[in-house]
């Protein structure tokens, strides 16, 4: 008798308990309307891309690499989109400049809290709302983002079905719950930006990168560069 | 047959000058009063008070001649708007009389009042009645009851006695009438009919049609036709505004959240109903608890869409409900619709013709949500170079129109400096930035594309700014960053992808 026995009572035991398991992780996956965003043109490289109805976390080491990267993501997510913002934050979202990597200002709300505690309820508040596609939160450096409060937003984002997006600036890394953590940085480049982006870290899977990468037109998605990764 | 209708005009000769004096108790009573209103260069006056016409004085009058001619004369300047807006509200006080009243400015009300005479005792009772009770109020008016109501207006402008015409004597009831201060024609129409010979109703009346139509063209034989009851245009009556506002009094105070909120369900729930019946959405209300120490605690809440329906505007007013301070207890609750927008039966917005459409109500109802405690904007596309000028803000929940051509192709900055942030450039190569200190920290740069010059657009008028080199640069660490170079000073205005 072996353990691969599919007729085993152990066996069958296990792939109920497995079943079960996949249902509550996967329930967001099919409860989200449409399929997952995809972050690369090709997308071999990190499976079918970030799932929706959970929250993600992108670290810029320069504050435009990680607007124009949430900007792709949020392009091709669909939808209206809410970027929350804290009066404090010293640089306001430049809609003209998101145009070009394909997030058009009709699709755009802009929101700004007084205070970070408001910015944190309206992104919950967003991310239960099923009419919304994504919402993404600013947070500035030293601003409470803690584990429960990731969990808070990211369970509201299972609820809703949204994309969410926390965009913090590098090395403001604490614990999280979010679903995948991105880390990009600008390389030095001579015509269109080139960025390196790094997979930290993605629940239920390996650390990945990092790839040199830049930003392709045609499919909204970023394209590898010849020789890396 | 069906039975005529019968309509009661009244005409108030001063009423220009005796709204004004509504409103100014410090002017004199007994002192004569006239209005004025420029006509090129000249001021005319265009209103007088029955002191003033007792004097002789006469509408179209040069101001410097009337007050050579009366020297205590007071003139002010006129205000056609408000006394037309007056006018409105008068026909909306006339309908304790009747339901259907029409204003129709500069000075004339008409009532509808077929089967409302018997009520006040009869038309004659009727008219005395509202005469009587617009003078308490310090109103000159003189009336007439007949079955067309051009005639009547007709009728009232003219003649003082309050003729009451039976149905179908219009005609003749009408022909003796002047032709000027009966059927308003233009002066220069009158004076050509005056030259004719032609100084009554009833002459013109005795021509035949076809040479009048063909030299005085149809607004003429229309006048006549409805002031002899010929034809009877349509008369628009007004409508008195709902009223958006319910009020509970409670027999014992209450001060549990619990029994406030049920009792602003209530309140919410009558108001709902109203506004539903008149076809309006919210988009602000109001509500007043009075306390029973006598104070008043006010709360608001404001909709981005107009809206009606109760569940939603109760949460709300869930959190600011929470500020309420009962004390002692509250007695009384006054919710009123302070702001409110036309809105269609099955939920939907109504909008004008041409209107973007509104995002759906979920989405709308979580802007409101959210709207309470931050500031939401929809970024809508201007067709301008300048930065500051590529966008404003725009209420979250109109759709943004779609941006012009070329909009956003520019290589834009994807964040802006709230405040620009000074930088010192500390060497150049070939015209162009190769060093920076910024931050108290010296970076070499790695590229730098530029300058791009924007000039002001002088169109806008005012103070132009100066014009402003932009310059693209890159720090060795692949940062890239939006350089602007104007009135000889740099400044980081905003970050590139």
């Amino acid at each position: 008798m072996t353990a691969t026995d599919p007729l085993s009572p152990r066996s069958a035991a296990l792939a109920r308990l497995r079943d079960t398991l996949a249902g509550l992780s996967a329930r967001t996956a099919e409860g989200a309307a449409s399929a997952p965003i995809p972050v690369f043109a090709d997308n071999s490289l990190i499976g079918a891309g970030l799932v929706r109805g959970a929250l993600h976390e992108v670290c810029a080491a320069s504050p435009g690499s990680g607007v124009a990267f949430a900007a792709i993501l949020l392009a091709n997510c669909g939808g209206q989109v809410l970027w929350i913002a804290t009066e404090q934050e010293s640089n306001l979202v430049w809609p003209p400049g998101l145009v070009p990597f394909g997030l058009a200002p009709e699709n755009l709300i802009l929101a700004r809290a007084a205070r970070w505690p408001e910015a944190l309820w309206a992104m919950e508040e967003a991310l239960r709302c099923p009419a919304l596609g994504a919402a993404v939160l600013m947070a500035g450096n030293g601003q409470g983002l803690d584990l429960t409060a990731t969990r808070r937003l990211h369970l509201a984002a299972e609820a809703g079905g949204a994309f969410g997006l926390l965009l913090r600036p590098d090395g403001a890394i604490g614990a999280s719950v979010a679903r995948t953590r991105w880390h990009i940085a600008p390389l030095s480049a001579d015509g269109a930006p080139r960025w390196r982006l790094t997979l930290l870290r993605q629940r239920g899977g390996a650390p990945a990168g990092p790839w040199d990468v830049s930003f392709e037109a045609a499919t909204g998605s970023l394209r590898l560069e010849v020789g890396s990764g | 047959m069906k039975p005529a209708r019968r309509y009661l005009a009244l005409h108030l000769p001063f009423w220009a000058a005796e709204h004004l004096r509504q409103s100014r108790p410090d002017l004199p009573a007994d002192q004569p009063l006239a209005l004025w209103a420029r006509q090129g260069a000249r001021r005319l006056l265009v209103a007088l008070d029955h002191h003033a016409a007792a004097a002789g004085l006469e509408p179209g009058q040069a101001l410097a001649d009337a007050e050579a001619l009366l020297p205590d004369l007071l003139v002010l300047p006129a205000m056609p708007e408000a006394s037309a807006a007056g006018l409105r509200d008068l026909a909306i006080w006339v309908q304790r009389f009747t339901p259907i009243s029409a204003a129709l400015p500069p000075d004339g009300l008409l009532l509808d009042i077929t089967g409302c005479d018997h009520l006040f005792g009869g038309e004659a009772a009727l008219l005395a009645q509202l005469i009587a009770s617009l003078a308490e109020v310090g109103l000159s008016a003189q009336g007439a009851i007949a079955s067309a109501a051009a005639s009547a207006m007709a009728l009232a402008r003219v003649r003082r006695d309050a003729p009451i015409i039976q149905p179908g004597a219009e005609e003749k009831a009408v022909a003796p009438l002047p032709l000027g201060p009966a059927l308003r024609l233009p002066g220069a129409m009158l004076e050509d009919l005056a030259r004719l010979g032609l100084r009554v109703i009833g002459d013109v009346l005795r021509q035949p049609r076809a040479p009048l139509a063909r030299r005085f063209g149809a607004p003429l034989l229309d006048a006549l036709d409805a002031a002899t009851g010929r034809r009877a245009p349509p008369i628009t009556p007004i409508a008195a505004p709902p009223d958006l506002s319910v009020t509970r009094a409670l027999p014992e105070p209450i001060l549990t959240a619990e029994v406030i909120a049920a009792l602003l369900d209530r309140l919410l729930a009558a108001l709902c109903a109203r506004l539903a019946r008149a076809g309006l959405g919210a988009r602000r209300l109001c509500l007043t608890a009075w306390r029973v120490d006598g104070t008043e605690q006010r709360l608001m809440i404001g909709t981005g869409a107009p809206n009606r329906d109760p569940a939603h505007l109760a949460r709300l007013f869930a959190e600011p409900l929470a500020s309420l301070a009962p004390e002692l207890g509250f007695e009384r609750f006054t919710l009123q619709a302070q702001a409110t927008d036309p809105m269609g039966a099955e939920g939907q917005g109504a909008l004008p013709m041409g209107a973007a459409p509104r995002p759906d109500g979920v989405l709308a109802q979580l802007l409101d949500r959210l709207g309470q405690r931050l500031r939401l904007a929809r970024p809508a596309p201007l067709p301008s170079h300048w930065p500051e000028r590529q966008w404003r803000a725009a209420p979250a929940h109109e759709a943004s129109p779609a941006a012009p051509p070329g909009w956003g192709a520019r290589a834009a900055p994807v964040l802006l400096r709230r405040r620009p942030e000074a930088v010192q450039v500390t060497a150049f190569a070939e015209g162009a930035p190769a060093a920076l200190r910024w931050r108290g920290r010296h970076y070499a740069l790695t590229r730098a594309e530029g300058p791009l010059r924007l000039e002001a657009e002088w169109w806008h008028g005012g103070a132009l700014p100066p014009a402003r080199d932009y310059h693209r640069v890159q720090l060795a660490s692949g940062e890239r960053l939006w350089l602007c170079h104007a009135d000889g000073r740099w400044v980081v205005q905003g970050d590139l992808p």
